[in-house]
């Protein structure tokens, strides 16, 4: 048997510390329900946080947010206002509470900080800075100003469309960010790193085993470290593009689809220049066991899919090419294999 | 690694030489595999304190870091949050430790809080003392006393894993199993070759990358995350 709760509340958010918006509790044997719509000022931000389930966050151009959830008989939703902050909390009825997905609609100028256990996380549109952390689950956010941080453990992480401080971290699963500016941070452990129509003047990215792809601009001035311990490092560079590079692999190749001078900087390193000088670019790409290729742009083809695959290692997929398409066309190898002496 | 440019790194990436300067130093950029390995640690570094939020640890750290990576003749580093600007003037000695002790300083608060439940799980003993100049001596040193800080976590995340399901610690092991390959692959590399600064500061990377994975694993495990 069904419970269906719809309650509809216009609250503005400069009531007492923490007002009850509303409660959802599902009832008997059956499924709860729950939907709340209620107003907000502008600054508010959304506090979520969510065992297991989901949590998705769309937006629209109103000033309230709306809670829909759906769950279990021993879990309830509460909503509540604590100063200019809307919490959204899960909880069982006794112990732990069972899944609850949250569907919740927001301001698009709306911050917001998501977080759960065994919960997938997506956000589509956000205007504001967004914090999303999971322990086991995917995290897919579209949108986000300011800073950005997203963090799983377990899962695969996935940005678009981002303007502003990007900080994503996962331990378990590929990374990728697409259509993104600002100044970029980016780490696991064992995943791949997939940087795509990027607009920074700061990138470090660091994976310990997986591969790296940076395809985006080369500012004068910034600032560019990619590196791996067991995978490729994969550059696109632009036409034009004034730049100093240091490259080191301790057992790989270094091969690039046009020519340069390189010259030697150690046994393990090498640098070279590209462009006229003046204020250039600083990148630096290391792997200890891959290889480091650069390319022109259109020589990389990259075709994103759908993340049916995020969450899962690189270890896990190694013979797994359906994630990108390249298109290798270069023909200047620079062997640079090192197997100690 | 001492020549007339590795002190001034610091004021190249604050932007402080004049133009002449900053073309000069360009030009030995690209010739100088020291400075330039350099310059990649300093930037990693500058970004990881700029990247940690600007509230401090409930108990101050700070007088005792900064005593210990602060030579009587060295560079100061600013106070963590009081400085606004986040200007981080390392001497290039210090930059290898640094890294390290940036990673357990953003522990700090984490610590603080074990230590308040679990007391043999301190701050103090925690942090790396650098070299005060970059010897290969130095640098075993100051491995040791990195290991040492790798293990009270570990015991840390030894003790507290039974607060997280079994499934993520069953990942977070294979994960550290995974930074472990890479940590005694670079460590076998390094035995046979001791000075390349590619893979000291690789290895250091590594251990960093490792101290972050166990020090989340406990804030995880602590609910401190």
């Amino acid at each position: 048997m069904q419970m269906l709760f719809a309650a509809l509340a216009a609250v503005t958010l400069a009531l007492p510390q923490r007002d009850n918006i509303h409660q959802g509790r599902g009832q008997g044997q059956g499924q709860g329900v729950g939907d709340t719509t209620f107003a907000v000022q502008n600054g508010a931000r959304l506090d979520v946080n969510n065992f297991g389930g989901e949590i998705v966050v769309k937006t629209w151009n109103q000033n309230s947010v709306q809670v829909h959830s759906s769950h279990s008989s021993r879990s309830q939703v509460n909503v509540s206002a604590s100063g200019s902050t809307v919490l959204v909390r899960t909880e069982g009825r006794r112990g732990p509470p069972s899944i609850v997905d949250l569907d919740i609609t927001v301001p698009a100028w709306m911050g917001m900080t998501l977080s759960g256990t065994y919960t997938d996380i997506s956000v589509d549109g956000a205007g504001g800075s967004v914090t999303a952390e999971s322990v086991q689950g995917d995290i897919a956010v579209t949108g986000g100003t300011g800073n950005v941080a997203l963090k799983s453990v377990e899962g695969g992480v996935t940005l678009a469309k981002t303007r502003g401080r990007i900080e994503v971290n996962s331990v378990q699963g590929d990374i990728s960010i697409e259509d993104a500016s600002g100044d970029i941070t980016v780490e696991t452990v064992n995943g791949d790193i997939t940087l795509a129509r990027i607009d920074a003047a700061n990138v470090e990215v660091n994976t310990v085993d997986g591969d790296v792809l940076y395809d985006g601009s080369i500012k004068p001035g910034g600032s560019y470290r990619l590196a791996t311990h067991d995978g490729d490092v994969t550059v696109v560079i632009p036409p034009g593009a004034s730049l100093s590079a240091s490259v080191s692999t301790f057992d790989g190749d270094f091969d690039a689809s046009f020519a340069m001078d390189t010259v030697r900087a150690g046994k393990h390193r090498f640098t070279f220049t590209l462009g006229r000088g003046g204020n250039t670019a600083r990148l630096e790409l290391e792997t200890f066991s891959g290889n480091i290729k650069l390319r022109r742009p259109g020589e990389v083809g990259l075709e994103s899919r759908k993340h049916k695959n995020s969450g899962r290692g690189h270890n896990e997929r190694d013979n797994d090419n359906e994630q990108y398409n390249y298109n290798y066309d270069y023909h200047y190898k620079y062997h640079y294999r090192y197997a100690g002496n | 690694m001492n020549d007339q440019w590795t002190n001034r790194l610091s004021e190249y990436i604050d932007g402080e030489l004049d133009n002449e300067e900053r073309i000069a130093l360009e030009a030995h950029l690209a010739t100088c595999g020291s400075c330039y390995a350099t310059l990649a640690e300093l930037r990693q570094v500058v970004a990881r304190a700029q990247s940690l939020e600007d509230s401090s640890p409930p108990a101050d750290l700070w007088p005792e870091i900064r005593a210990r990576m602060t030579p009587a003749h060295g560079a100061g580093v600013g106070r963590r949050g009081a400085d606004r600007s986040r200007r981080f003037s390392f001497s290039v000695p210090q930059l290898l430790a640094a890294s390290i002790v940036l990673a357990l300083l953003s522990a700090g608060g984490m610590w603080i809080g074990l230590r308040s439940t679990k007391p043999t799980v301190t701050a103090d003993q925690n942090v790396t003392s650098p070299p005060s100049d970059y010897t290969l001596a130095s640098a075993g040193r100051w491995r040791t006393s990195t290991d040492a800080a790798v293990t009270e976590l570990e015991e840390a995340l030894a003790r507290n894993q039974g607060q997280l399901d079994t499934a993520t610690v069953r990942v977070l092991r294979q994960n550290l199993a995974v930074i472990d390959r890479a940590i005694g692959q670079a460590q076998r590399a390094l035995k046979r070759d001791p000075g390349s600064n590619y893979l000291n500061l690789h290895l250091a990377n590594t251990m960093r990358q490792k101290i972050e994975l166990l020090r989340r694993a406990n804030a995880l495990a602590t609910g401190q995350s």
